[in-house]
């Protein structure tokens, strides 16, 4: 695969310590595309009976992704869900995808256990399987503390488990450095069962384009178009929020709202930086160590919100379920139906605290992106474009304008690869199966 | 005429800095951007952009922007970030002078952070 990709697979076997590579090769991409279409079939490949309960973990990247298209944010994790049974998909938010896409790997495969805690350290284009018995018991800010000081460099994407996943809880979540995931389907817990503490990405690579010239001329007419769009131009969880028919947390969030911030290459910042512990209209640089919680889950905001927390006891709920690896909509969901309001009280369920929770919703993608709609047939197809091509999918649910014909058409223009509607179909089929 | 930076407009998506790579390598690529948001102050959402100029090191920071003169001895005081530390060894902004349309970074930056002074 010359084009928008690294051409590299990898194939980690935790049980062995065996790392293999394939190359990424163009009749997978016809036939699949790429992102959660891809990491379906190297799942379905891979699993295997002498796997761990819960077969492997895959991780890879839109086709799309890492590119000047709008949106283009996205990575993904597929794997089967030890809460709903399914094989799921959770988007990697924030900068993870881009670090993914840029890694020098398209596609990582997670196989077996490990006979002692690990960490996967993944850059250009090498990846090691390393010690992780310093960081096993750590929470996850201090894991990524640790991995970001050890190496020198604090732009280092973690996704890491806390004390949930370590013990093997339903509810354990992957976290993205030191913020909630989109991980509603318990994959915290995969990575425990497989002793594997945190993976640690940087991207420094490059990605041809077959024509780059169409390519960033079809992406300018597009944002120049999302610019003059008012329902695009929101910023901020509040906003986006209210934008998509759900809860208004504006007034709530607004005293304590510190900056808005995007993930990347996203017109729609998505994600609200709250200061619990500092000045809200600080300018310059806080010496306060932890001064807030980026919140990055529209779901628990709004449940904490009408069990009557206020914002900053709901940042500190959630900064806690951050710290500790567990899913912020489920603790939100059990604390809200067992009446606890104190964030200490609430802190302290964590280890017993146990399903099954609605939040984790029915489909195999992440119910993170539901905001104000209902899980349906068009909301499904319309996430599933999303994680093939790599795009954020709270924004691409708004960005209504930006059809699967245009996109397809880039994806073309970027891989010298023709795709139609009907593989886009067949794919999306697989993918709900 | 140069660049101008309004900070508190920037949200960190970085389309600026994957702009100005795809100007200098026709292809999509972070590491020769001279325009970078600095991201690495995460815990404290500290967040601006760096520019780099012909003669200076701009820091367009929430409270202000600072002008390094490039070659002028700096604040040892002062924490450098690791974002900046790259940064001299890249090439200057030459507004994207290939581009009829002008820099890049103004054209994808999606909340009018980056203007034309």
């Amino acid at each position: 695969m010359e084009y928008l990709a690294s051409d590299k697979i990898a194939i980690v076997d935790l049980n062995t310590g065996d790392i293999t590579e394939d190359e990424l090769d163009e009749d997978l991409v016809l036939d699949k595309i790429g992102g959660a279409g891809i990491t379906k079939h190297l799942y379905d490949q891979h699993s295997a009976a002498h796997d761990t309960e819960n077969g492997p973990i895959v991780l890879g990247t839109g086709l799309l992704t890492g590119t000047l298209v709008p949106g283009s944010s996205l990575g993904v994790m597929t794997a089967k869900s030890p809460s709903t049974g399914k094989v799921s998909h959770v988007p990697l938010s924030l900068d993870a995808g881009i670090e993914l896409k840029y890694s020098g790997f398209d596609y990582i495969v997670i196989k077996g256990s490990a006979d002692k805690p690990v960490y996967l350290w993944i850059h250009d284009g090498i990846l090691d399987i390393n010690d992780a018995g310093d960081l096993w018991g750590k929470d996850t800010w201090a894991a990524t503390d640790h991995i970001r000081d050890e190496m020198g460099d604090d732009l280092i994407q973690v996704l890491s488990i806390g004390q949930a996943g370590e013990n093997a809880s339903d509810l354990a979540q992957i976290g993205i450095n030191y913020w909630q995931s989109a991980d509603r389907f318990g994959f915290g817990k995969l990575c425990g069962e497989k002793n594997l503490k945190l993976i640690a990405i940087r991207g420094m690579g490059l990605l041809e384009i077959s024509e780059p010239e169409a390519f960033v001329e079809d992406c300018a007419e597009l944002i120049a178009a999302i610019r003059s769009n008012t329902t695009t131009q929101k910023q901020g969880i509040a906003a986006v929020s209210a934008a998509l028919g759900e809860e208004d947390l504006g007034d709530w969030l607004e005293p304590l709202t510190h900056r808005h911030m995007a993930c990347f290459n996203t017109p729609v910042a998505t994600n609200t930086f709250l200061f619990t512990d500092e000045d809200p209209a600080l300018l310059e640089e806080t010496t306060v160590t932890e001064p807030g919680f980026l919140f990055t889950d529209i779901f628990p905001l709004v449940v904490l919100k009408k069990a009557g927390l206020s914002a900053k006891d709901a940042g500190l709920v959630l900064k806690a379920c951050a710290k500790y690896g567990i899913d912020g909509a489920a603790v939100a969901e059990l604390s809200a139906t067992s009446g606890l309001t104190d964030p200490a009280e609430i802190e302290k369920t964590f280890p017993d605290l146990k399903g099954p929770v609605e939040s984790a919703g029915e489909s195999v993608f992440s119910p993170w992106a539901a905001v104000g709609q209902d899980i349906n047939a068009n909301w499904e197809r319309r996430q599933a474009v999303a994680y093939i091509l790599g795009l954020h999918p709270i924004w691409f649910q708004m960005a209504t304008d930006l059809t699967e014909e245009k996109l397809l058409d880039l994806a073309g223009l970027g891989t010298e690869m023709e795709f139609t509607p009907d593989t886009l179909d067949e794919v999306i089929a697989d993918i709900l199966a | 005429m140069g660049i101008q930076i309004d900070a508190i407009k920037c949200t960190a998506c970085m389309a600026c800095e994957l702009a100005c790579g795809y100007h200098r390598d026709d292809a999509f690529a972070l590491l020769s951007s001279c325009i970078v948001p600095y991201r690495g102050r995460e815990k404290k959402n500290y967040v601006g952009v760096i520019l780099k100029e012909e003669d200076s090191l701009v820091a367009a920071r929430p409270e202000g922007i600072e002008i390094n003169r490039i070659g002028e001895e700096q604040d040892p005081e002062k924490e450098a970030d690791a974002s900046a530390k790259p940064m001299l060894l890249r090439e200057s902004c030459d507004l994207c002078d290939d581009v009829d349309e002008g820099p890049l970074c103004i054209t994808f930056c999606p909340t009018g952070a980056i203007s034309m002074a």
